[in-house]
């Protein structure tokens, strides 16, 4: 899920300098096709020359953030139930024609949306359009099946748990966003998922997975002209309701802060700090998104530079920017001796301080900017990487945004990423999860 | 997520045997790669590659714990965790900025057979990466407070793998696995042995070992091969030759159906399954890669489709087996949930007997080669991992043209050489369960 991704930034101006140094090849054109079909879905397409594979993405409009108290872990729970099988295709049967294929698929669920991919040669593009095709509508859903995944999805729970990072990135996010959507499980509790029906599942999947929620975006060695042809024969030939995703309200404010610590088994401490910062509709996610590359992105940020090298505080720290549709949240996580949590804490309060108080160099604006754009450079080097942040442009912001992201970013002063540091960033409004060793002090 | 263990697993393998031989993509089809041998003996290869604007390197060395013993495990990494500290120009913070102005990353390590550094960046700055990762391998600083500050944050790095279950599940395999062949060591070595390696031993490590004879520079990205190999003759061409290494003497480890169970606190339980497998350059390797991708290659692998989707006995159902110079590990692997422990382990054991007695059908031989190569070419698509494969190829000796022997090899395997190779080399598994203690 994106939880953790910053916004992935896409620009094609880049893009044109491609064929560069060593000449030769257009690797990549321009910039993508969008299109809106009659039925609601939209395609978006981009031929993509860097190997002879193709990436198919469908992309629909739902997530985490649509399910009623009732309903939680519904939508990840259809992500694990998609490739299991439809009328025509019986269970096994998807995997092994797409590995067989010489390809891979992968799926993940987000708040916002949830996502489909596989990546295949590109001469079964066909067979991978009309396949994400069956399975968007014609997931059979068998119960034998949907049993079996039960018990799936409940060690998925227990693995979650298992690793301190990621659990500390769900709980940081539980914790900073409950109690709206945002901050409830993604998976689900396992008395809902224990007691889940076929008839309950296959309800939200009929109510959401309608042709007005899908997106699909195709790119990599295939003609545009093609893709759409293959795609107004599948995805076009779909019906359904309009979609029924209801305005979503914004979070409540974490003002005072929010606390939680956790005993557990491992010896290290973690500590998980988070503010609420810009939504991805919002004019400040381009001075947020540089004030995190410069605060914890790398070796030579400031936290880590800090607390790191300096005070030798932490094992490891780290800033991420979660940039949603309806909120943002500015996380610094850090590994640690738990005789270290407070003084860390206080050091990460004082870091985040001077930035306000003083700013922040030009050289380190110009830093930041060469990380995005060197992000960008890094996610096109495979179709995948770059169908991944049109689709969620899509789903989450917009295509535009997206293709306009890096030339906006470059006009943020440094003045601008001080003042973000300044609205945002507050001694008492942020959420902290602690992460406790057994015989902590 | 459908299959987020397969990577983190995939993670900590890349650790203990570096080298990931995984995945793949036909589409830089013509390799069209420029061999250098500068005359003190460095190699340097470059691949001209134009199609996004970024450049990778990746300096190798024969280094790592196949050269190791158990009271100095982990030095090679240790040594490398020193280097990113500083040069003789430059702090560790200034190195870092460098780095960072470059939209560029930069890390160092340890490995098996060869250790040393990646480096990334925007393709415009590929004279500075080249610059600054010369300047690392050259004339790093090697400061006793940084070898000091480096332990603790090694030793924190053990205490979290240690805390992993599922790396500690795979480091006491390897461990018992192996034996007292150094394969069995972990990279990042031990609390004991990194306490005892001091600053003298730091330093006389990286001066035995940064020979140019056993230095390798690969480049891959939107560059010039003749531009690159004017920069590297440079930047590396004045380093006096130092003369060859003997090849480690490694006995040959003789692993017989162990079985081991370790209790830790967790909410799954680990099972795995270890065979010496043969090395990368053995006749047998590519008979052995098609065996691991039929049991646990992709969601359509027997552990995935029988083992979890038709039986649900565990989340977590892979095979791998990824080898080097000496003797590989073929190793089958399952997270499950602790009370589904005594139902898998002898799931699992089925599916190893079926596979030593059992042609595997047609159907699923040609899914596992198609797998196989599939993957092997989307995980050559990256610059950094055509930086990697160019460098590994070349220090693990097996020739420029082993990518194309690989696939042929694969797709000449059989039913009956995979049920050889897996009487072979599954006869008496090592055995490995992680559990949570008994009550919880």
């Amino acid at each position: 899920m994106s939880a953790r991704g910053r916004l992935v930034l896409v620009l094609v101006l880049l893009a044109g300098c491609a064929s560069g140094a060593a000449g030769g090849r257009a690797a990549v054109s321009s910039r993508p096709t969008r299109e809106v079909l009659p039925n609601g879905v939209v395609l978006i397409a981009q031929e993509h020359r860097a190997s002879d594979v193709v990436a198919l993405q469908l992309w629909m409009r739902v997530g985490g953030r649509d399910e009623t108290a009732d309903e939680l872990g519904l939508s990840h729970y259809l992500e694990h139930m998609l490739f299991k099988g439809t009328p025509t295709r019986p269970p096994g049967s998807i995997d092994a024609l797409i590995e067989g294929l010489g390809g891979t698929s992968n799926a993940f669920t987000s708040q916002d949306y949830t996502h489909f991919d596989v990546v295949l040669p590109a001469q079964h593009m066909r067979a991978g359009i009309e396949l994400l095709a069956d399975i968007a509508v014609n997931a059979s859903f068998e119960q034998r099946e949907l049993d079996a995944e039960r018990k799936v999805v409940f060690e998925e729970m227990r693995l979650t748990e298992d690793n301190p990072d990621r659990f500390m990135v769900r709980r940081l996010y539980e914790v900073g966003y409950a109690p709206h959507p945002y901050g409830r499980p993604l998976l689900g509790t396992e008395q809902l998922i224990g007691a889940l029906t076929r008839d309950r599942l296959n309800a939200y999947y009929k109510k959401f997975y309608v042709p007005g929620d899908m997106v699909l975006v195709a790119v990599g060695a295939v003609k545009s002209a093609d893709v759409r042809d293959a795609v107004v024969a599948t995805f076009g030939r779909l019906s359904g309701s309009p979609p029924p995703r209801p305005p979503s309200a914004s979070p409540p404010t974490l003002a005072g802060g929010r606390r939680d610590d956790i005993r557990r088994s491992e010896q290290q401490a973690y500590l998980g700090l988070g503010w609420r910062t810009a939504a991805t509709n919002e004019p400040d996610v381009y001075a947020v998104d540089l004030l995190t590359y410069i605060l914890g992105d790398s070796p030579s940020s400031r936290l880590s530079q800090r607390l790191r090298d300096q005070d030798r505080l932490v094992f490891a720290i780290e800033a991420a920017y979660g940039a949603w549709e309806r909120a943002g949240l500015t996380t610094v996580v850090a590994r640690l001796d738990p005789a270290n949590l407070a003084r860390a804490e206080a050091t990460i309060l004082e870091v985040i301080q001077r930035v306000k108080a003083e700013g922040v160099t030009e050289a380190e604006r110009q830093r930041a900017i060469i990380t995005a754009e060197s992000n960008y450079a890094f996610d096109i080097e495979t179709a995948e990487g770059l169908a991944k942040t049109y689709g969620q442009a899509e789903t989450t912001w917009t295509l535009d945004d997206e293709i306009a992201y890096l030339s906006r970013l470059r006009k943020i002063t440094a003045a601008q990423i001080q003042a973000v540091a300044r609205k945002y960033f507050a001694d008492d409004n942020y959420a902290r999860v602690r992460f406790l060793p057994p015989a902590s002090r | 997520m459908r299959r987020s263990i397969r990577s983190t697993a995939a993670v900590v393998i890349a650790i203990l045997v570096a080298a990931m031989i995984g995945r793949a993509a036909p589409a830089i089809a013509t390799e069209d790669v420029t061999r250098e041998r500068l005359d003190n003996g460095v190699t340097v290869l470059v691949r001209e590659n134009p199609l996004a604007p970024v450049v990778a390197v990746a300096l190798l060395v024969r280094m790592g714990t196949r050269w190791e013993r158990a009271e100095n495990a982990g030095i090679s990494n240790f040594v490398h965790a020193v280097m990113v500290k500083g040069t003789a120009r430059r702090s560790g913070a200034d190195l870092a900025e460098a780095v960072a102005g470059l939209g560029g990353k930069l890390i160092a390590s340890g490995e098996v057979d060869y250790s040393g550094i990646q480096a990334s960046a925007l393709a415009r700055f590929w004279r500075e990466l080249l610059g600054l990762t010369a300047e690392v391998a050259l004339t790093p600083k090697l400061e006793p407070a940084d070898v000091d500050g480096e332990r603790d944050w090694l030793l924190s790095r053990i205490q979290r793998q240690r805390d992993n279950p599922v790396a500690r599940t795979l480091d006491e395999l390897y461990a018992a696995a192996y034996g007292f062949h150094p394969y069995g060591l972990p990279t990042l070595g031990t609390p004991e042995s990194l306490k005892r390696i001091d600053h003298a031993a730091i330093v006389a490590w990286y001066r035995q070992f940064y020979r140019p004879e056993r230095i390798v520079l690969a480049v891959s990205g939107q560059v010039r091969s003749a531009d690159v190999v004017a920069e590297a003759r440079k930047l590396f061409g004045g380093l006096p030759r130092g003369g060859e290494l003997a090849e480690p003497r490694n006995g040959t480890p003789a692993s017989g159906a162990r079985r081991l169970v370790i209790e830790q606190p967790a909410q799954q339980a680990q099972i795995a399954a270890g065979g010496l497998a043969p090395a990368l350059a053995d006749a047998d390797h590519a008979a052995v890669k098609v065996l691991a991708t039929v049991l646990g290659g992709g969601m359509a692998g027997r552990l995935f489709s029988e083992l979890r989707d038709k039986e649900a006995l565990a989340y977590t159902a892979n095979a791998f087996y990824e080898p080097v110079r000496e003797p590989g590990l073929l190793v089958l692997y399952l997270g499950t949930a602790p009370q589904n422990v005594a139902r898998a382990e002898p799931a699992l054991r089925r599916e190893i007997e079926r596979v030593r007695t059992q042609p595997v059908s047609a159907d699923e031989l040609r899914r596992a080669q198609g797998f196989l190569l599939g993957n092997y070419s989307m995980d050559r698509r990256t610059n950094a991992r055509q930086a990697w494969y160019l460098a590994f190829y070349e220090i693990e000796g097996v020739g420029d043209d082993f990518p194309e022997r690989y696939r042929a090899a694969v797709q000449a395997v059989t039913a009956a050489d995979l049920m050889r190779v897996a009487q072979r080399y599954l006869g008496a598994p090592t055995i490995v369960i992680l559990r949570p203690p008994a009550g919880r």
